[in-house]
């Protein structure tokens, strides 16, 4: 029994011809709506296109006295840095592949917690156990930099400490570059599921109660509820999630590579260093805004080209489901 | 009607009993192990790690803070204050953009929404948007400075478009019909079925005005007009002080008397974290089902 | 519909740029001038020079100062006795404006970029606040010899010229060096001389003692940790720079920071203007780097060094380090005070690395320094208070100490002493004036060490000014290759400061071999180059 959840809401009356009207009369004619959007408007404005012309300053040799726009004109010359340091492949490998990990395996595990949590019947386990999932969001990166420590230690971290426990060698984690992939996104997952669960756990909570119900009459099985009513109707918002997390592809969790992996052991980068890490040790003395804001440009184009990609991908699959 | 229980779905049951409660316990343990070690001894905790109980019982890091309540109850007062009149003024104009923006019949729909997507994609970049806010806007200093910037995200307004979309149009349809205008059809109709929506999203904005520092650092922090600092922004001074020194060439270079300990700084933390998780249960009871399709017969 | 969006867009954008420079042109960002709090009394200035200054209008004096605001009220209750003086005196008022430890950078540098114009009066250093890449990028006011004769005579008169000298830029002086205030900021390790007797040892005094030193924690110590050090690049760069200032005779040169790393230096008193890096050549480094993973092996820091974060001062403090890192002030401010209280008997000392090499070079007189904002609207009134600040007596002791008898008491034989129950960590004052100290107005505190005088009668003997007093590194040419650089000593140098190596030699080489591919010799031969120019 399968629902074809977006036909539902058209109905014949919104089939309205948006055809050849002139401007000021659609205007007119949606006025309120447009009222409505206005405050969202004025807001992003104020606070993101009015400063946008400022990134003018990534080409530039930047004077606090001459300001964005009368400072000289460099070109390319911040980019320079990023481009002859060898590292922007290994960097952007790097920051994608984390990414991409974070994206998928976080939103499945999102997913599933969602489905299993909506399971649950008893009503104290579900809030306890959800507002306990939610706590790690709140602990900050350096907290978490130090709590992974406790653990994972070579002197007295509780897992070594087990480990001997079962007569086995201790690890030398902090000296292993290739566990520290899987330790990142397991920390990143810890930090990030209870929260991110939440908006699944809404969208589920949505689904019309009467179309669950009918479905177990017809003698849907809980696995069959689950794969056709579901998992369909979480579709939409898993597909708004991934387009909006792989417009941010370049762009890193910094306070979590930092505070994990540390400023100084440099064992660990190949496997760990983001762009984000990189762009910040480099210029921990020498505050340089120009290159700063090469990066952040570089990120910004590269996650623009991203998004506009999956999101003409996901329209041709279905137009409904696409951003825009 | 009462369905019988068959054995996949007890299966599945417990699975799932088993799966949240394990992970629950992830989540759980590192929380008590901040807990225990900021009621811990400095020495015993530096040299023999966190433990899940405390390790040489001190208050010495509480009695710390409180000499100093001062601040971190203006603290909480101020994060208070400004998380609820965000959230409410937010939630207002997220719910009242995310309903216009899914209208089918709303020529514009798609470039407004391209106009706030966007705003993800390019960003100014740190130095023209602090030299935009304090230069030009006349923020520095001032608390607006923080609270206007968090007002709302564009995954917000897309993800209330999505779960307005659920909404039927024949709620729209029926309101028009009785001749009310966009924003009485909105109020009255389409608001109170948006209960799961305003809940989740209502969260998240408060979350957000919650855990913020980012701006208070870089708006609030060497005012002098500014006594108390949002409650994560505080936090972050006391944590992050002693790393900031550690760290560069500051540190090499200054004297500086004595820094935060690791036990204040768990104390600290778990001041400012605690209490948020006794907010959270009352807002879960909004997440169950509330949209029946039988308010209206299509 | 493209047409139609495009239309829609521009119209959008024209209305808001209207707004936007409609509100641009009204709005002021606070301005402080014409508050009229406080006493106005037209006081005339009654400090020399010629004509009158006026100081009819009361201003407001702000003053950026790095660290972290205190919460106690002293700061406030301090203010409240200095301003009614400053404003009798010149008709201004003090305000404090601080850049706080957590993110001090970031904060620091947006505030000079935003070219704030409420603030005057700038904490710099040309050392780590870099004070010469800020005065490029236009942030400090040019001060002229006329101004600071007229506004700021005491001070005037009490800097040299060839210290002025040192201040300027393309014929400006920039900033007012704090050139009157003895302190020795050089490094070194401290460590307890109860325990090197114990061991043999009657005082430290070369990086092979310290090794004996720590062989002696770790075999008769248990539950000790010989150096708890915290592996950071900043601790990993000190321990390199202070094993080179003990072995060679080169001099640190200044101004070419490369990320937190120093590589370039001057090869010796004798001939300061020959460029060398002991890091890339010769075997001092390879020395290093082979004892200093000998040290790891042998347990006298944790397995896990680098991503370990405790204090080890705190630590030493507690008897659980047998050592901790940082300069001579520190030691005679706090390490040995603290450590007389905390672990009586200790007898803390501290090895300079200055020592067995005889090389010491002065603190410069640019360390701390003080600046005028380039939009300042009050530079003369604030070079006013600063003159107070600096020279007089009431104002020096209010501002640096407090108020008498409650931050603090002086005893019978004119030092420095707290009241009962006073503590640092709670009561401070915390007004870090570190642009402006002056010893002729310096109280002696009583609670520092009271070696304190030997240690620097020491290093007077064999202590050298600055030599590159004069030189700018302008590293526009080469900012490229110096970003890479940066990246690859973070790379490198904590791994085999800490010893985290496994063979010591071979990683020294593939360090000097990415140095190189990343442009060192370009840099070189900048440094050089400019060098001679300066000389």
């Amino acid at each position: 029994m399968k629902l074809d959840m977006k036909k539902q809401n058209v109905t014949k009356s919104q089939k309205v011809k948006v055809g050849r009207k002139p401007l000021w009369k659609k205007v007119a004619d949606n006025k309120i709506l447009l009222l409505m959007c206005l405050p969202a408007i004025i807001f992003f404005i104020v606070f993101f296109y009015m400063p946008m012309p400022g990134a003018y300053l990534a080409f530039t040799n930047f004077n606090y006295k001459k300001g964005i726009f009368g400072s000289e004109f460099v070109g390319f010359d911040n980019f320079k840095f990023l481009i002859n340091s060898g590292k922007l492949w290994m960097l952007t490998r790097n920051t994608i592949l984390y990414n991409l990990a974070f994206i998928i395996f976080g939103n499945i595990l999102q997913i599933i917690i969602a489905i299993l949590l909506n399971e649950v019947r008893n009503k104290f386990f579900k809030k306890v156990s959800q507002t306990i999932m939610f706590l790690p969001y709140f602990i900050s990166a350096v907290l978490v930099g130090l709590l992974a420590f406790n653990i994972l230690n070579y002197d007295y971290g509780f897992l070594n400490t087990v480990i001997k426990q079962f007569g086995g060698a201790p690890l030398k984690v902090y000296q292993t570059a290739k566990m520290w992939p899987v330790i990142i996104v397991i920390a990143q997952l810890w930090q990030q599921t209870g929260y991110g669960s939440i908006v699944y756990f809404a969208a589920i909570c949505g689904i019309d109660a009467e179309m669950v119900e009918a479905s177990q009459v017809d003698g849907a099985n809980i696995i069959q509820k689950i794969r056709y009513i579901i998992l369909p109707s979480l579709k939409p918002t898993a597909i708004i999630l991934f387009l909006f997390a792989i417009g941010g592809i370049m762009k890193g969790n910094f306070g979590l590579f930092y505070n994990l992996v540390g400023s100084s052991n440099a064992t660990l980068w190949p496997y760990t260093d983001i762009v984000e890490t990189f762009v910040y040790r480099t210029l921990m003395n020498n505050f340089n805004f120009p290159y700063a804001s090469a990066v952040g440009l570089y990120q910004s184009i590269f996650g623009f080209v991203v998004v506009m990609v999956s999101n003409w991908l996901v329209r041709k699959a279905d137009k409904d489901y696409a951003l825009f | 009607m009462r369905i019988k229980k068959d054995r996949l779905t007890i299966v599945v049951h417990t699975v799932s009993y088993l799966f949240i409660g394990l992970f629950a316990l992830a989540c759980l343990v590192p929380f008590v192990l901040m807990i225990s070690g900021s009621f811990s001894n400095e020495t015993l905790i530096n040299t023999t790690g966190l433990g899940l109980l405390p390790k040489g019982f001190s208050l010495a890091a509480y009695n710390l803070i409180f000499k100093s309540a001062k601040q971190l109850i203006g603290a909480y007062a101020v994060t208070i204050i400004m998380t609820f009149a965000g959230t409410i003024v937010g939630l207002f104009i997220i719910a009242m953009t995310g309903y216009a923006l899914q209208r089918k019949d709303f020529p514009f729909r798609n470039y407004i929404s391209f106009f706030i997507y966007f705003t993800t994609l390019f960003s100014a970049g740190l130095a023209p948007t602090y030299l935009w806010i304090t230069k030009y806007l006349g923020l520095k200093g001032s608390y607006l400075a923080v609270f206007l910037q968090l007002l709302m995200t564009p995954w917000l307004i897309v993800l209330m478009k999505n779960f307005a979309k659920s909404v039927p149009y024949e709620i729209t349809e029926s309101g028009k019909i009785d001749g009310a205008g966009d924003f009485k059809i909105f109020t009255s109709l389409i608001l109170p079925m948006l209960k799961p929506a305003l809940a989740t999203i209502g969260l998240f904005l408060a979350l957000g005005y919650w855990n913020e520092w980012y701006n208070s650092m870089l708006y609030l922090s060497s005012s002098s007009e500014i006594h108390y600092y949002p409650l994560q922004y505080h936090l972050y001074r006391i944590i992050n002080q002693a790393a900031a020194l550690k760290n560069t060439m500051a540190g090499a270079n200054v004297t500086v008397g004595s820094l935060p300990t690791l036990t204040l700084k768990l104390a600290t933390a778990v001041l400012a974290t605690g209490p948020i998780i006794f907010l959270y249960p009352f807002v879960q009871k909004y997440f169950i089902s509330g949209i029946t399709v039988g308010a209206v017969k299509g | 519909m493209r047409k139609l969006f495009k239309k829609v867009f521009s119209v959008i954008l024209a209305g808001t740029m209207a707004i936007s420079l409609a509100a641009c042109g009204g709005k002021s960002a606070d301005s402080t001038n014409t508050d009229n709090s406080g006493s106005k009394s037209d006081a005339t200035v009654t400090q020399g020079a010629a004509g009158a200054i006026d100081t009819s209008e009361h201003v407001k004096v702000k003053f950026v100062v790095l660290g972290d605001r205190p919460t106690n009220g002293r700061l406030e209750a301090m203010l409240e006795q200095l301003n009614p003086i400053l404003t009798e005196k010149v008709n201004a008022e003090l305000e404090l404006q601080y850049v706080e430890w957590a993110d001090w950078q970031t904060q620091y540098n947006l505030l000079l970029a935003s070219g704030d114009d409420t603030i005057d009066l700038i904490t710099t250093a040309t050392d780590w606040l870099d004070a010469w890449p800020n005065v490029k990028k236009g942030s400090f006011l040019p001060l002229t010899e006329d101004m600071l004769k007229t506004y700021a005579p005491q001070t005037y008169a009490q800097v040299p010229a060839a210290n002025w000298d040192a201040c300027k830029y393309d014929g400006s002086i920039y900033f007012i060096p704090e050139d009157n205030y003895t302190q020795y900021t050089n490094h070194g390790m401290f460590y307890r001389g109860d325990w090197a007797k114990e061991f043999g040892l009657t005082t430290i005094s070369s990086f092979e003692d310290l090794g004996k030193y720590f062989q002696g924690v770790v075999d008769n110590k248990t539950g000790v940790i010989p150096w708890d050090v915290s592996g950071t690049a900043a601790n990993g760069n000190a321990l390199a720079g202070g094993y080179i200032e003990s072995k060679t005779s080169n001099i640190v040169i200044e101004g070419v920071p490369i990320g937190l790393s120093t590589l370039f230096y001057g090869a010796s008193a004798s001939d300061p203007y020959t460029v060398v890096s002991p890091y890339m050549d010769g075997t001092t480094f390879e020395d290093f780097a082979v004892m200093m993973k000998s040290w790891a092996d042998a347990g006298y820091w944790r397995e896990d060094v680098l991503n370990y974060d405790g204090d080890s001062r705190e630590e030493f403090y507690a008897g659980t380090s047998g050592a901790d890192q940082h300069h001579t002030q520190t030691f005679v401010s706090q390490i040995r005070p603290n450590m007389d209280t905390k672990q009586p008997g200790s007898e803390a000392q501290m090895f300079s690395f200055s020592e067995p090499s005889k090389n010491l070079v002065k603190t410069s007189i640019t360390h701390g320094a003080c600046a005028i904002g380039a939009n300042s609207k009050h530079p003369e009134r604030a070079l006013m208070v600063y003159d107070l600040l600096r020279n007089d007596a009431t104002c020096y002791k209010l501002y640096n100490y407090g108020i008498e008898n409650t931050d603090y008491v002086v005893t019978s034989d004119g030092k420095l002493a707290r009241p009962e129950g006073w503590d640092s960590s709670t009561d401070g004052l915390g007004t870090n004036f570190w642009c402006g100290r002056n010893d002729n107005l310096e109280l002696t505190d009583s609670t520092w060490y009271a070696g304190k005088d030997d240690i620097y009668a020491n290093y007077d003997t064999y202590a050298i000014n600055y030599p590159y007093g004069k030189f700018v590194f302008d590293n526009s040419n080469v900012s490229t290759q110096i970003a890479a650089m940066a990246d690859v000593c973070a790379n490198y140098i904590p791994r085999i400061a800490f010893g985290k190596v496994d063979d010591p030699k071979a990683m020294v080489a593939e360090f000097r071999q990415a140095l190189k591919d990343a442009g060192y010799d370009d840099v070189l031969k900048e440094v050089q180059n400019q060098l001679n120019a300066s000389k």
